[in-house]
């Protein structure tokens, strides 16, 4: 297709885009028809959003060409994105809460609205447009997340949008609420809108896309007509690649079981129950938001969850708070380590320390010549560069700032020790050596929880892994010998066997 | 079990509704008070002695729904009330009274370069400069009281038409223009937009730097008013006034229902809050509590309102 | 090459000038007062700073604590008016010493108090702390007012014979007054807390990140608790010194100490966001505040005026502790 032709809408060409340490995106093209649905596939890290924020200017690109329209995309703002027909409907929605519907349509437009009346007026015939029968004085806090999507629907329809990129809109709705999500879909089709629709579930691909793109690892594999895919094809290109020496041999022997958690119920989990064997890597696979953080968390006791129960080695343990989780043998790499797990302009050495200080003072008095053994201890353990313990850790690379935390924890033995996205920004050299820590750690009898998000290190890792799907436990399976595309299924909340099923 | 789930219900509505039901609370006593609170001449009066407060509260609240606060303002008020009565020895009344507004404009302005552009945390930064105000304020009269010369100032602070004093219908023409200003200009609305959720804003193309800055701005102007209007009410310059103002004017403005999280409130809201104070003091009056008692009483309503109101937010926020 | 070893050295250099800003200002003062007004380094004048280490050094030193910890304590005012009325009235029945222990105990109890207020209420932020602080400052200068009546105890009614107040508010040994012997002892006993013992690191790691610290096992809420009840204690302190200085003890005394307090902690360089800092840069940070009085005094500027400098100072000082920050 030619750019610049009536056909195509939206033009990208070669955009590449890298963050410190990890290459986003690596030369995508992708074009997108005028009037089509055009969906994109591809597991946590795949590229997805990224893309996404490039168009939408929330991202600079590092090179490529983006054409919207005929006309060449180059530093925009996201409001310049807006305005020049380009909408997109996040996941985490861009919206103010604490204002109504009417208002947040046309927000920073007021005047051009006329006011509170016209701006109501305007909002109302809009909504009514996409047959929606949420009251435009309502507050947006104060809807469903179906409703939610209405009024950002809305906001891109208000600025006359000829693209809408709807990112993963289905993951918090309900069965009937997709129907009319659906409904307007086709419905913007016939205005002759285009949309490109981000998501997982592949049941909604297949239902209403014209063309489907898969990317993986940054790169698009494969752009062709729905028609022309089959779905056992479609997850084999989302998740194959071929596994080269990344990871380390698993540990082989698992002991007795360590660790039983039976029945944690919260606002997003429902009935988690799970075992954890001694010497264990169990990984837990699931999507963004499925709810893997809130049970590690809950278990932790790092949100205030009742009604539980825990058992450790058999005798019932009562965690009210990571103290209490601490002392229980457990240790927690958290998701964010700038914001939940470092102190970011304390010294090396503090920070290794933190978990330790009841083991380097004596009588409530600080040691300071044992602590600075255990920084010294851990940093040469985990081969942690630094100039020395003593300057702040923000300072360090993001591999050698998750070592010091992970050393932190190494101190006290935990024989639990939850990772939650342990390699998430770290670079591939750094990544190995965190592998072969964790595989230290299981053979030296210490279990391991990994959450990950990039789906090969959770295969490649876990001896057991559980998926989990909208805040529930949908199956169990071994890694080695269970196909990925299976546990892929299962983690999509698919009933098991229809994946491997023709479309 | 039905009882432990009104009481529950009843605490959240408590929570969300404070000044509502004490000022019911207060209205309801006062019935049974057999004294002379429901008077025209009471409630008026009343309304007077607010009147500084709920002028102080329309400004400040510019700056809590975007986000931010201002304990500077009784430093403003009492410097720009002296400043006031100094030049009116020197120039005509109007351009004394303008520039003191003036004054309370432009302190406004660096209050609001300090937290929007230099981004230092609203609370410390204007509770620095209120502090540095206060001090001006005592050199400028060396700790006394500066009497005004003019009866034409005293009768701004002090007159009536038709029987209301000036200073209600001064409060009430404010209160009509800022809420306007909050409820039906773009301004206005940017503000909420801010204090909603700062990046959404953004986003839009909303000039959150130079909105942001505004409030602060008007702020400051609006205490310098609120401060020339005092002086001209007690015909004179104090320095008195500044210290606990500032923090009461903010407390109040929660008390009616303007979170310090931002976005949420207005001038409605934040008159009400004031009220309350106000009502409180004079319904403690009225009721012949000693003045000891009085703070105590004070001090408590302050304490369990904003106890209240970060209580109902954790409800709201994950443990850290 | 050379202009950018060039830049680098002046980056150097500005660094290491931030971090001991407050020790090269109090020798920039000293020696520009020195010249300016001889009287300055008369033995009558260092007596005189000397003894301007008294009230407010106390609260201080209490308040370091509770900004290491990332929170702020606008109370102080309140304590100091209640313990010292408490303080004195109770000299006749229980005796001078037990009188002393149970003001500082009071004290104590008005700190932990708020920190139970602010945990109960879920305010994890020193704004929150601010106005839920300053609330209780009102009900504590509230009860205070209503204890003594309104009235002003004045010591020399109590209690003809030598007292221990006396002794903290004017006695001294040699040239050394029994108040800085105090203050010294004091600053030993915080800064081993601070710097040398569990709490003390569980107190700056809880200033640094409390979600981290909590997440690695520390325990916040106690480091809370801690740091506002030494706040009522030093604030307990502080009282105790000023009556026995001023010999009269009025439920208003304690007015103005918070915003003071707040200014040394601030201009010696504890930052406002938590974690680093140290009782030692406080008492840097009262020097310069005294040295300046004293120097403004020397040269005949009004006590409004320096008022107005000190809230000066502690505007640029916020904006200078943000600015390192960000």
């Amino acid at each position: 297709m030619e750019t610049g032709s009536a056909e195509v809408i939206l033009s990208i060409r070669g955009v590449s885009k890298s963050f410190p340490g990890v290459k986003a995106l690596d030369n995508v093209s992708i074009d997108i028809a005028r009037g089509m649905v055009h969906g994109i596939v591809g597991e946590n890290g795949a590229g997805k959003s990224t893309l996404m924020k490039i168009l939408s200017g929330v991202y600079q690109k590092d090179s490529g060409t983006v054409i919207f329209d005929g006309r060449q995309i180059e530093h925009v703002t996201p409001h310049q994105s807006m305005q020049s027909g380009l909408a997109i409907i996040y996941q985490e929605l861009n919206l103010v809460n604490t204002m109504s519907v009417g208002e947040n349509i046309f927000l920073g437009r007021f005047k051009e609205m006329k006011g509170m009346r016209g701006t109501h007026a305007a909002a109302r015939k809009l909504l009514e447009s996409i047959a929606s029968k949420v009251s435009t004085t309502r507050l947006v806090s104060e809807l469903s997340m179906s409703e939610k999507q209405m009024v950002e629907i809305a906001k891109a329809l208000s600025f006359k949008s000829k693209l809408i990129i709807m990112d993963e809109p289905s993951s918090s709705l309900t069965a009937e609420e997709m129907v009319e999500l659906v409904k307007i879909i086709r419905h913007l089709k016939t205005q002759g809108i285009s949309i490109i629709y981000i998501s997982h579930k592949l049941d909604e691909i297949f239902e209403f896309c014209d063309v489907v793109s898969v990317m993986r690892d940054g790169r698009v594999i494969d752009t062709k007509p729905k028609t022309e895919f089959s779905r056992s094809e479609l997850i084999t290109k989302m998740v194959g690649r071929t596994i080269e020496n990344e990871y380390p041999p698993r540990p082989q022997a698992v002991g007795e079981v360590l660790m039983e958690v039976r029945s944690i119920n919260t606002q997003k989990l429902h009935d988690v129950s799970f075992t954890l064997r001694e010497g264990e890597i169990l990984g837990f696979v699931g999507l963004v938001g499925s709810g893997r953080t809130e049970i590690v968390r809950a278990l932790f006791g790092a949100d205030r969850v009742k009604g539980h129960q825990v058992m450790i080695s058999g005798k019932p343990v009562n965690i009210r708070n990571p103290k209490g989780a601490k002392d229980a043998g457990l240790g927690f790499i958290p998701e964010d380590r700038k914001l939940e797990g470092l102190v970011l302009p304390f010294s090396v050495e503090s920070n290794i320390s933190m978990a330790s200080i009841d083991r380097f003072s004596r009588f409530g008095f600080i040691r300071k010549s044992l602590e600075k053994g255990i920084g010294a201890r851990q940093v040469a353990a985990l081969d942690i560069r630094t100039p020395s313990t003593r300057v702040p850790v923000g300072n360090l690379s993001g591999g050698n700032q998750q070592k010091c935390i992970v050393g932190r924890w190494l101190e006290i033995s935990p024989r639990i020790f939850i990772m939650d996205e342990p390699t998430r920004g770290i670079d591939v050299g750094a990544k190995y050596e965190i592998y072969s820590l964790m595989k230290k750690i299981a053979e030296n009898g210490g279990s391991i929880i990994l959450i990950s998000s990039e789906l090969p290190e959770v295969l490649n890792m876990s001896n057991r892994v559980l998926t989990i799907f909208e805040g529930r436990i949908t199956g169990e399976f071994d890694p080695q010998s269970t196909p990925t595309d299976t546990i892929m299924a299962a983690a999509l909340g698919l009933a098991p066997g229809l994946a491997g099923g023709a479309t | 079990m039905n009882t432990l789930g009104i009481g529950a219900s009843l605490f959240r509505l408590a929570t969300k509704q404070k000044a509502f039901i004490a000022i019911l609370v207060m209205l309801v006593i006062m019935v049974f008070s057999g004294t002379e609170f429901y008077t025209a001449y009471n409630l008026l009066d009343m309304l007077n002695s607010t009147s500084i407060l709920l002028i102080l509260a329309f400004g400040v609240t510019l700056t809590i729904i975007s986000g931010g606060c201002d304990l500077s303002i009784g430093g403003i008020l009492v410097v720009s009330g002296i400043l006031a009565i100094k030049l009116m020895d020197y120039m005509a009344l109007s351009w004394a009274i303008f520039l003191a507004v003036l004054f309370g404009a432009v302190v406004g302005a660096i209050n609001g370069f300090l937290v929007v552009h230099q981004r230092t945390e609203p609370f410390i930064i204007t509770l620095g400069t209120g502090f540095l105000l206060t001090g001006v304020a005592q050199q400028l009269t060396n700790a006394h009281p500066v009497p005004a010369k003019n009866p034409a100032f005293m009768m701004i602070g002090n007159g009536t038409v038709h029987g209301i004093p000036n200073l209600v219908i001064i409060t009430v023409v404010l209160f009509v223009l800022f809420f306007w200003l909050m409820r039906y200009t773009q301004f206005g609305r940017n503000l909420y937009a801010i204090g909603g959720d700062y990046e959404v804003a953004l986003y839009s193309g909303i000039n959150v730097i130079r909105t942001k800055w505004l409030a602060f701005v008007i702020s400051g102007a609006a205490a310098g008013l609120a401060g020339v209007l005092l002086s001209a009410k007690l015909n004179t310059g104090s320095s008195i006034y500044g210290e606990l103002t500032a923090l009461v004017v903010n407390c109040g403005v929660v008390v009616g229902g303007t979170s310090f999280a931002g976005g949420i409130g207005g001038i409605p809201q934040s008159a009400l809050g004031l009220l309350v104070f106000g009502m409180l003091d004079n319904v403690m009056n009225m009721l012949t509590i000693t003045s000891y008692i009085q703070v105590l009483l004070k001090g408590a309503v302050i304490v369990a309102i904003i106890w209240l109101d970060c209580f109902g937010q954790k409800r709201r926020r994950e443990t850290v | 090459m050379n202009t950018q070893v060039i830049n680098r050295a002046i980056k150097g250099t500005g660094s290491v000038l931030r971090e001991y800003l407050v020790l090269v200002m109090i020798a920039v003062l000293a020696a520009i007062t020195a010249i300016v007004e001889p009287k300055f380094v008369s033995g009558a004048n260092l007596v005189n700073i000397m003894r301007q280490f008294g009230p407010l050094i106390m609260v201080s030193l209490g308040m370091t604590f509770v900004i290491l910890g990332n929170f702020i304590d606008l109370s102080v005012a309140g304590t100091i008016n209640l313990v010292a009325v408490v303080t004195i009235s109770l000299i006749q029945p229980f005796g001078q010493i037990p009188a002393l222990l149970m003001g500082l105990t009071l004290g104590a109890l008005c700190g932990a108090l708020n920190s139970v207020v602010i945990l109960t209420s879920g305010a994890l932020t020193q704004a929150e702390a601010l106005f839920l602080t300053f609330g209780m400052s009102t009900v504590y200068s509230a009860i205070a007012l209503l204890y003594s009546g309104g009235t002003t105890m004045h010591f020399w009614d109590i209690t003809k014979s030598k007292s221990v107040f006396e002794a903290i508010g004017s006695g001294s040994i040699g040239p050394i007054s029994i108040s800085f012997v105090i203050f010294l002892v004091l600053l030993a006993a915080l800064w081993i807390f601070q710097s040398q013992t569990k709490e003390g690191r569980a107190i700056r790691l809880t200033g640094g990140n409390k979600t981290a610290a909590r997440l690695a096992g520390v325990r916040i809420k106690r480091s809370i608790v801690v740091i506002y009840t030494i706040g009522g204690f030093m604030a307990g302190v502080g009282a105790i010194v000023l009556f026995s200085r001023i010999t009269t003890a009025a439920p208003v005394i304690g007015a103005g100490y918070e915003t003071n307090a707040i200014l040394s902690v601030v201009v010696g360089g504890t930052t406002l966001k938590g974690g680093k800092g140290s009782v030692l840069r406080t008492v840097m940070g009262v020097l310069l505040i005294i040295l300046m009085s004293n120097c403004l005094d020397l040269l005949g500027v009004s006590t409004y005026l320096q008022v107005a400098v000190k809230g000066a100072i502690l505007v640029f000082a916020i904006w200078l502790d943000n600015r390192k920050q960000v």
